[in-house]
C-alpha cells in the first residue's frame, strides 16, 4: 500500500472522501474526516517529487498523467488545500451530508485538475468541479437558487465542452496533450481552450454566472465556491497562455468594470462576487505580461486572494446565518453583537484593499510593478483606478454598511465558534504572509512558494525570456505610494459621505449582461417553444394530408385497378413510353 | 438540521412568513463590543476621524516633496500623483453610482427572485 501513496493525486483522494462523506450519517465523524483530509493531502503534496509524472495510465490510446507537481501547480494546490481545510471548519455547525461531501469533492476536483499533467485529465476534473459545485447552490433550497444553479451548470458544462473540443484539435495536430503553453492563437485548438478557460475565469461578458450563482448559494456554499472554480481557471491560463498580450487588456477591463456595479449593488454577497471579478482581472493582466515577476504576481495574488476572499465571504456568511439577510439596506450596527466577526471582516477588507502589512499588498505590488516596468501606462492607470475601487466596495462598503453605519437594530448572537475559528485562522494567514520579514516570519513565506524563484522554476517562467530577479515589496516608495492612494481614497469617502454625495443603498436588482439571456434570450426561447408547440401539430397535419393525397394519386394511376392498368398497353402506356424516350434523348442531347 | 417542509391540507408547501431581516436569535450586545468599538459611538469620533485622515493625507502628500520617489512610469513621480489618483478614482466610482443606479436598478423581484435566503440560516427557525 505504501508505495502507492506518493503516486496518489491528493485531489483524487479528496474527491473520494467527499463521495464517502455524502453517505456518512454521523455528523462528528464526517466532519472530523473532512477536516483531517486536507491536512493529510497537504502532507502528500509537500512530499511529492517535482517535475516528474508521478502517476500515469494508458487508456483510449491516450497517455494520461494523473499527478504531476511543479512550482506553479504547487502554490495553487496548496492554497486550495488550505481553503478546503478552513471551509471544513467553517461548515461544522451544520449537519448536511450532501453539502459537506460535495464541498470536499469540489475542492478535490479543483486540486486534482491543478495537479493534472495533461489536458484530458484536466478536462475530466474540470467537469467534476462543475457537477459537484452545483449542489452548493442547489442546497440553498430557494426557487431563485434552483434556477441560478441550472444556468450555472449549463455554462460550466459548456466550458468543459469547449475544452474537450479544443483538446481534440490539439490531439489531432500532434497527439501531444501535455500542458505545454501555447505560443499563438494560430495553433489548433488554442482558441477553443482559451474560451473554455475564459468562461471559468469570468471574463467580461462571460462573467455573469458568477454574480448570478454565488450570492444565491448556501451560507457555506458561497464560501466554498469563492475559492476554487475561478482560481483553477487562473492557474490554467498561467499554464497555457502566459504572455498573451490580449490578456493584459482583458484583465485591465476586468478590474475596472465590476467597480461600478459593486458600488450600486445592495446584496453584499453579490458585491463580493463583483469584487472577485475585479481581483481576477489583476491576475489575468499579470499572466498577459508573462514575465517571471508577473507570473509570481498572479500566483501570489491568487494565493492571498483565496484566503482573504474566503474570509470576507465567511464574515458575510456569518451575518447571513445570524441575521437572515446580507442586504446593505437592512444591515448596520452589527459590531454591537458580532464584534469578533467585525474584526475578522476588517482584516479581510484591509487585505483585499492591499494595505501595507496585509497579504494583498505584498501580492498586488508584484503585478503593479510588472505592469509598470512593462511600459503599459494606460493599463497601469486602470489597475490603479481599480485598486481604489476595491477599497470602495470591499474595503469600506462591506464592513461599513454591515457592522457600522446606520444601526438597523439587529441584536443577534455572535457567529458560532467554528465560524469564528475559521475566520480567525484565515485572518491570521492574511497578516502572517503580509508582514515585513521579522525573525523568519512575514511575506517571505508566501514568496518562498512562488512559481518563479531561484530555487524553483516552472516552465512558464521561461516563456518570456526574462531573468528571474528577487522582488522587495517593502520599499519606502511602495509603502508611501500605496498609502497615498488608500488614505486619500478614504478621505474622498468621508467627504462625499458628509456632503451627501455618496449614493444611498437602495434595494433592487441591478441589471448586468445576464439580462440579455435572462430576459430577451429566455423570451425568445419561450416564444420559439410556444410557436413550435402550435406549429408542430400543424406541420404534422399538413404533411399527413400531402402524403395521403400523393398516395391516392399514385394509386389511382399505377395500382392494378388504376388508370394505366385499365387502358391497356396500346394507348396510355405507349404514350408514356414515348414521352420517357423523348425526355432521355433531350437529356443526352444537352448533356452531350 | 432541515426538517420536512410543512404542507397544508391540499399538499401544497406552506410558505413561511419571511420578514426580511428580523433577528431570530436574540443576542443583545456582545460584552466585547464596548471594549473594542465603544469609541465608535462617541459623538466626536466622526470629526476626529476626519481630522486624523486629513492630517495623514497632507503628511503623505508632503512626503512626496521631501523624498524623491522613483517610479516605472515617469509622470507618477510627480508629487502627490498617487494621492490625486486615489481621491479622483474613488470619487468617480462613487459618483458614477448615481446615474448608473437610475439606469440599471430595477425592482427586487425583477427576475422573480426576491427571496434568496438560503435554507442554512438560523433566521427561519
Amino acid at each position: 500500500m505504501m508505495p502507492l501513496l506518493p503516486a496518489l493525486n491528493p485531489g483524487l483522494l479528496m474527491v473520494v472522501m467527499g463521495l464517502i462523506a455524502v453517505v456518512l450519517p454521523w455528523q462528528r465523524l464526517r466532519q472530523f474526516l473532512l477536516v483531517l483530509t486536507p491536512v493529510f493531502c497537504s502532507v502528500l503534496l509537500l512530499g511529492a517529487e517535482r517535475g516528474v509524472d508521478l502517476a500515469t495510465i494508458q487508456t483510449l490510446g491516450l497517455n494520461l498523467v494523473l499527478f504531476k507537481v511543479d512550482s506553479l501547480s504547487f502554490i495553487f494546490a496548496l492554497a486550495f488545500l488550505i481553503a478546503s481545510f478552513l471551509n471544513a471548519i467553517y461548515a461544522m455547525h451544520t449537519d448536511d451530508r450532501l453539502q459537506d461531501g460535495m464541498a470536499m469533492a469540489y475542492a478535490g476536483a479543483a486540486i486534482a485538475a491543478t495537479l493534472a499533467g495533461d489536458l484530458m485529465t484536466l478536462f475530466i476534473f474540470w467537469e467534476i468541479t462543475a457537477v459537484s459545485s452545483v449542489f452548493l447552490i442547489l442546497r440553498a433550497g430557494t426557487k431563485a437558487a434552483y434556477q441560478a444553479a441550472m444556468r450555472y451548470l449549463v455554462i460550466q458544462v459548456f466550458s468543459g465542452v469547449l475544452l474537450l473540443n479544443g483538446l481534440a484539435y490539439v490531439h489531432g495536430d500532434g497527439g501531444d496533450l501535455s500542458l505545454t503553453a501555447f505560443t499563438s492563437f494560430a495553433e489548433p485548438g488554442s482558441v477553443l481552450i482559451f474560451l473554455a478557460f475564459a468562461i471559468k475565469a469570468a471574463f467580461p461578458f462571460l462573467h455573469n454566472w458568477l454574480q448570478d450563482a454565488y450570492p444565491k448559494a448556501t451560507v457555506v456554499g458561497a464560501v466554498v465556491l469563492s475559492a476554487f472554480t475561478t482560481k483553477l481557471a487562473i492557474y490554467a491560463f498561467a499554464r497555457m497562455f502566459p504572455g498573451f498580450e490580449i490578456l493584459i487588456w482583458i484583465g485591465a477591463v476586468m478590474t475596472v468594470f465590476p467597480v461600478f456595479f459593486a458600488v450600486i449593488e445592495n446584496d453584499l454577497r453579490k458585491v463580493l462576487s463583483y469584487s472577485l471579478n475585479n481581483q481576477l482581472g489583476f491576475m489575468i493582466c499579470a499572466i498577459g505580461i508573462g514575465t517571471p515577476l508577473a507570473i509570481n504576481g498572479a500566483a501570489g495574488h491568487a494565493f492571498a486572494h483565496i484566503i482573504y476572499k474566503g474570509l470576507l465571504f465567511m464574515s458575510m456568511g456569518a451575518v447571513l446565518y445570524r441575521v437572515g439577510t446580507v442586504k446593505a439596506t437592512e444591515l448596520g450596527g452589527l459590531y454591537k453583537s458580532m464584534p469578533w466577526t467585525t474584526i475578522f471582516c476588517i482584516i479581510g477588507a484591509m487585505s483585499i484593499s492591499a494595505f501595507p502589512l496585509f497579504s494583498g499588498f505584498v501580492a498586488k505590488s508584484m503585478t503593479m510593478s510588472a505592469v509598470g516596468s512593462g511600459g503599459y501606462t494606460l493599463v497601469w492607470l486602470m489597475l490603479l483606478f481599480a485598486s481604489a475601487g476595491v477599497l470602495e466596495h470591499s474595503g469600506i462598503k462591506i464592513p461599513y454598511f454591515t457592522f457600522f453605519g446606520h444601526d438597523a437594530g439587529h441584536r443577534v448572537k455572535e457567529a458560532p465558534f467554528n465560524m469564528l475559528l475559521a475566520m480567525g485562522l484565515a485572518a491570521f494567514i492574511c497578516i502572517a504572509i503580509g508582514l515585513p520579514m521579522i525573525g523568519g516570519l512575514g511575506y517571505g513565506w508566501l514568496y518562498g512558494l512562488l512559481p518563479c524563484t531561484a530555487a524553483a522554476v516552472a516552465d512558464v517562467c521561461l516563456s518570456s525570456g526574462e531573468a528571474i530577479k528577487t522582488y522587495q515589496p517593502y520599499t519606502l516608495d511602495h509603502v508611501i505610494t500605496q498609502m497615498q492612494l488608500l488614505v486619500l481614497a478614504i478621505l474622498a469617502f468621508m467627504l462625499l459621505k458628509r456632503a451627501g454625495l455618496y449614493p444611498p443603498e437602495r434595494p433592487g436588482t441591478i441589471l448586468d449582461t445576464d439580462w440579455f439571456y435572462r430576459k430577451p434570450g429566455y423570451g425568445l426561447a419561450k416564444w420559439s417553444g410556444d410557436v413550435w408547440l402550435k406549429l408542430g401539430p400543424a406541420m404534422t397535419r399538413i404533411s399527413a394530408a400531402l402524403f395521403h393525397r400523393t398516395f391516392d394519386r399514385l394509386e389511382a394511376a399505377f395500382s392494378p385497378r388504376g388508370a394505366l392498368a385499365r387502358e391497356g398497353l396500346a394507348t396510355t402506356m405507349s404514350v408514356w413510353a414515348a414521352a420517357l424516350l423523348g425526355f432521355v434523348m433531350l437529356v443526352v442531347l444537352f448533356a452531350g | 438540521m432541515s426538517t420536512a417542509p410543512e404542507r397544508d391540507e391540499n399538499g401544497r408547501f406552506v410558505k413561511a412568513d419571511r420578514k426580511a431581516g428580523s433577528p431570530v436569535t436574540p443576542g443583545g450586545e456582545h460584552p466585547l463590543s464596548k471594549v473594542l468599538f465603544g469609541w465608535v459611538e462617541n459623538k466626536r469620533t466622526p470629526n476626529l476621524l476626519l481630522l486624523a485622515v486629513s492630517v495623514l493625507s497632507v503628511f503623505l502628500i508632503l512626503l512626496d516633496f521631501v523624498l524623491h520617489r522613483h517610479d516605472y512610469i515617469s509622470f507618477a513621480e510627480t508629487g502627490g500623483f498617487y494621492a490625486f489618483w486615489g481621491f479622483g478614482a474613488f470619487a468617480l466610482a462613487v459618483l458614477a453610482g448615481w446615474p448608473l443606479g437610475h439606469l440599471l436598478r430595477r425592482g427586487e423581484d425583477y427576475y422573480g427572485e426576491a427571496d434568496t435566503r438560503p435554507f442554512d440560516t438560523e433566521a427561519e427557525e
